[in-house]
């Protein structure tokens, strides 16, 4: 728009505004004169107003507050706090942010810990923040992170510790190349750390992978000593967020820790010593060596639960067959996880004791080259070896972390699980033509087919209804004629077109969801590929087509307007695209439907019918099925959106998993997914 | 905690305003503390049930800053435009941020940052609100700072008018035309992408 027509339209538009609303479409009628672009114009803009309402009334500062609040990981670089200058920020934690910081009086840097004025408003308990930091920082060990200073400027408080270039053991076990030798050091070095800290009478209480770093040169450093206890009060902000930082009121004080490495005293709320930390190690050690924690359910809660009253899964068995060392590594991890203290280790001089006689073991096997196992050998591939050696026992633990696999809620987990299933699931009913198949026989092919995706895509396989299997089949019909060109509406392609993209663009899908470790739901391919990849066309807003989206958006993923007609540009950011919205959604939203939803509705919005959901199924957000079935109580633009989305997603699977019974000579397109992932 | 005194900070609004732009540099993060400190006051208050004017702790945000009890009107001016310049900067950068954050992973875990991330809805709208901005910019720059001033800047009518050296009248209507404008603007991109359905040809969406 140019000034001087937008001057025009303004004229216009703020006399009608001035006009009480009744007077104002004859009043644009008459001003306009003839002239139908500025009517068509201002009254949109004059819709438009009334429409906005309270649209921005409510000033951003209010409407943002908490974001605002917490916006300090912006702080900038070169901002002085204290005598310390800002670098960059380089993580977060429970209460604060990490910066990399230079100290300009002796010229080193430093790792500074800001916290939040108003987590620790409360001075009894920055006092006593203060106070076990100061201990903290008395603490003179190689194995456990120096602090160097404790301070405040203005309402910040903060503190400077030695910077650490290198991993975390989160990163490392991440990285799956640690080596038995790395474990053994790892944990031998820990041990010795919590050896000076309790014989200080220092208890760490929060040790996991996260709060333990290795330096390039092999040293491994403690992190955040004592500084858990200043995480004690719950700050407003987080007291209703599933975060796994864990707060229970107790009588001996306030507990603090991480649900999956505190003891069951710490999380019992009973009066922890050093003991605690024991236990810690030895989840970490056994989270190092099975690269999946001893204690793991799908929430918090069954986490605790498992924790309390069930042993781990054995990593490496006790059996004869097992090699010895494994034996003595799995025998130092029960000890540890005893879920008695006074049956665990009593010391950490001890467990590192234990350690260093099987690291001392391993090295003198390895120079007489006895056993098949030495300190080199990889953490991962330590467990196929005790496979070859071991027996059922060791292969049921293989069987249960499948299954600990399973139900986590973990996208790569579901993932894996997901095409590995798809592989092995062979069709129901013998392909033949659909055409072909009376009404009855096609419901019973819609209904056997349905179970099959149901079970592919990991859902809960639900007994459909009449009414559902007859809207599925509905749509199955819809496709199955479009494999005569003849049949074929106005907006149609011929089904056999949009499956001869399928090699080029399953597996961009694919790749796109394999790279946010999203589950990719085979239910996607067909639509994907039919819409996303629809050739463009324009219309007068701009380009047509779900995933053909504003220029603003494919902008965004790097696809000009100019470009936006370019199927090769458009597929991959389109995939990327869902993809994102999916990831955003995170656990709450595992299937496609609950992302279009999402995508034309507003986050918030979906999330609110979904909670009215929860209520009828803990499974809701896995299961298609469940929001079709429960529409009624759901909202009605909801209604009729999943009424349509769900069965077109089961319609769009059953085609594309049985090409032949539609007689599309070509692969089920799940396989193109899997051709993908197998060439990598 | 401030390394930078009044009377600096007065003559950093000035340099700003001459078109100095490493004062605004200096001058944002001490800006971004104090909008820290309002939006925590902003939610304390709330907290309490009562509800808080932002345009009062915008205020005292540069009393505090300025060390003026009665302020220069020029200087305060300049406080307002660079402290919703700046609330502007953030939120949007925020926004952005959001949309490109990652969740999933191994052993997610959701920490008390996250926790009071925006929303995606919100962080859309944002974006959305900050494009149309700068299109309106283009063809009315005084709209667009008025909407920056009122909107980011948490300031009210009489503020907004003093700030721009125009009538509170003038505030009041072109705040109108620029609602219209701008909801217009960001409406249409949203009603799009509600219209656009996956692989529905127009005659086979959901009936009634």
């Amino acid at each position: 728009m140019t000034p001087e027509r937008w001057q025009r339209v303004e004229e216009v538009l703020q006399s009608a505004l001035d006009r009480p609303r009744a007077d104002r479409a004859a009043f644009l009628n008459e001003a306009c004169a003839g002239d139908d672009e500025l009517e068509r114009e201002t009254n949109s803009l004059v819709e438009a107003y009334d429409e906005a309402r309270d649209f921005f009334e409510e000033s951003a500062i209010a409407q943002d507050a908490l974001v605002i609040i917490n916006s300090d990981a912006q702080m900038h670089p070169g901002r002085e706090i204290g005598p310390y200058q800002i670098i960059k920020h380089i993580g977060s934690g429970g209460m604060g942010e990490v910066y990399l910081a230079r100290d300009p009086r002796l010229d080193r840097l430093v790792a500074l810990k800001v916290i939040r004025a108003w987590l620790v408003s409360d001075d009894a308990l920055l006092r006593r923040f203060q106070a076990e930091a100061r201990v903290a920082s008395a603490l003179n060990h190689a194995n456990i992170l120096t602090v160097y200073e404790i301070g405040q400027d203005g309402e910040i408080f903060f503190i400077a510790t030695e910077y650490i270039d290198g991993l975390t053991i989160r990163e490392r076990i991440r990285a799956a190349d640690l080596t038995l030798k790395d474990v053994l050091e790892i944990a031998g070095q820990l041990l010795s750390g919590l050896e000076a800290a309790h014989a200080a009478g220092i208890i760490h209480r929060d040790i996991k992978p996260e709060n333990v770093i290795q330096r390039h040169d092999g040293v491994v450093k403690i992190l955040d000593f004592g500084i858990a206890k200043l995480l004690e009060k719950p700050s407003p902000e987080t007291t209703s967020t599933t975060s796994p930082i864990i707060r229970t009121e107790t009588g001996v004080g306030v507990m603090l820790g991480t649900i999956g490495y505190m003891s069951p005293e710490q999380v019992r709320g009973l009066p922890v010593d050093e003991r605690t930390d024991i236990w810690s190690c030895g989840v970490v050690l056994y989270e190092m060596l099975a690269t999946q924690r001893p204690f793991d359910g799908k929430t918090n809660a069954d986490t605790l639960v498992t924790m309390l009253e069930r042993e781990p899964e054995p990593l490496f068995g006790t059996r004869a067959q097992t090699p010895a060392e494994l034996r003595q590594i799995q025998l130092v991890i029960d000890k540890a996880l005893c879920k008695e203290p006074a049956e665990r280790y009593q010391t950490a001089a001890e467990m590192r004791t234990s350690l260093e006689k099987i690291k001392t073991e391993l090295e003198a096997n390895k120079q007489t080259g006895a056993v098949a196992i030495s300190t080199q050998t990889k953490v991962k591939e330590l467990r196929s070896l005790a496979a070859q050696t071991s027996t059922s026992g060791f292969r049921r633990a293989i069987v249960m972390t499948m299954a600990a696999l399973l139900i986590t809620v973990m996208f790569a987990a579901a993932f894996v699980y997901r095409r590995y299933r798809a592989s092995t699931i062979p069709p129901v009913v013998a392909p033949r033509s659909y055409l072909q198949m009376s009404e009855a026989e096609r419901l019973a092919f819609v209904e056997a087919q349905e179970q099959r995706i149901s079970n592919m895509m990991g859902d809960r396989p639900v007994k459909l209804n009449n009414e559902a299997l007859r809207v599925i089949k509905a749509r199955v019909d819809r496709y199955a004629a479009r494999r005569n060109s003849t049949s074929l509406k106005p907006d149609e392609e011929n089904l056999r077109d949009v499956y001869a993209r399928a090699p080029e663009y399953v597996p961009v899908i694919a790749r796109a969801f394999a790279a946010r470790k999203i589950p990719i739901v085979v239910a996607v391919y067909l639509p994907m590929i039919e819409s996303a990849y629809r050739p463009c066309y324009e219309n007068e807003i701009g380009a047509k087509g779900l995933f053909q989206f504003l220029p603003g958006t494919a902008q965004r993923y790097g696809v000009s307007r100019a470009e936006m007609c370019d199927v090769n540009k458009m597929a991959p950011a389109a995939a990327h695209y869902i993809a994102d919205r999916m990831a955003e959604l995170g656990d709450d939203a595992q299937s496609m439907t609950l992302v279009l939803l999402s995508y034309n509705r507003g986050e918030n919005s979906v999330r609110d019918s979904l909670r009215q959901l929860r209520e009828t199924d803990a499974n809701y957000e896995r299961n298609f099925w469940t929001l079709f079935a429960n529409r009624s109580k759901l909202d009605q633009t909801f209604q009729k959106e999943s009424a349509w989305y769900v069965p077109q997603f089961f319609a769009a699977a059953i085609v594309g998993e049985n090409p032949d019974a539609f007689d599309l000579q070509m692969p089920a397109l799940s396989s193109f997914a899997r051709d993908m992932s197998e060439k990598r | 905690m401030m390394s930078v005194s009044a009377s600096s900070v007065t003559q950093l609004l000035f340099d700003w305003q001459q078109g100095d732009e490493s004062a605004l540099k200096k001058l944002t993060p001490l800006i971004y503390d104090e909008l820290r400190r309002i939006a925590h006051r902003y939610v304390q208050h709330e907290r309490n049930g009562h509800t808080l004017q932002t345009t009062a702790l915008v205020h005292e945000a540069y009393v505090r800053l300025a060390g003026q009890e009665k302020p220069e009107w020029q200087n305060r001016a300049h406080f307002f435009a660079v402290t919703a310049q700046v609330m502007r900067h953030i939120l949007i950068d925020h926004a952005r941020r959001r949309r490109y954050l990652k969740h999933g992973g191994e052993f997610r875990q959701v920490s008390i940052e996250e926790a009071s991330l925006m929303s995606e809805e919100r962080a859309r709208d944002l974006i959305a609100l900050d494009e149309a901005l700068d299109e309106l910019k283009n063809f009315d720059p005084r709209k667009s700072k008025v909407v920056e001033l009122r909107y980011f800047g948490g300031l009210s009518l009489e503020e907004t008018a003093e700030a721009l050296e125009i009538s509170v009248m003038t505030v009041r209507r072109d705040w109108r035309a620029a609602k219209a404008w701008l909801f217009r603007r960001m409406n249409m991109e949203q009603s799009l992408e509600f219209k656009l359905q996956l692989a529905t040809p127009k005659h086979e969406q959901p009936e009634g």
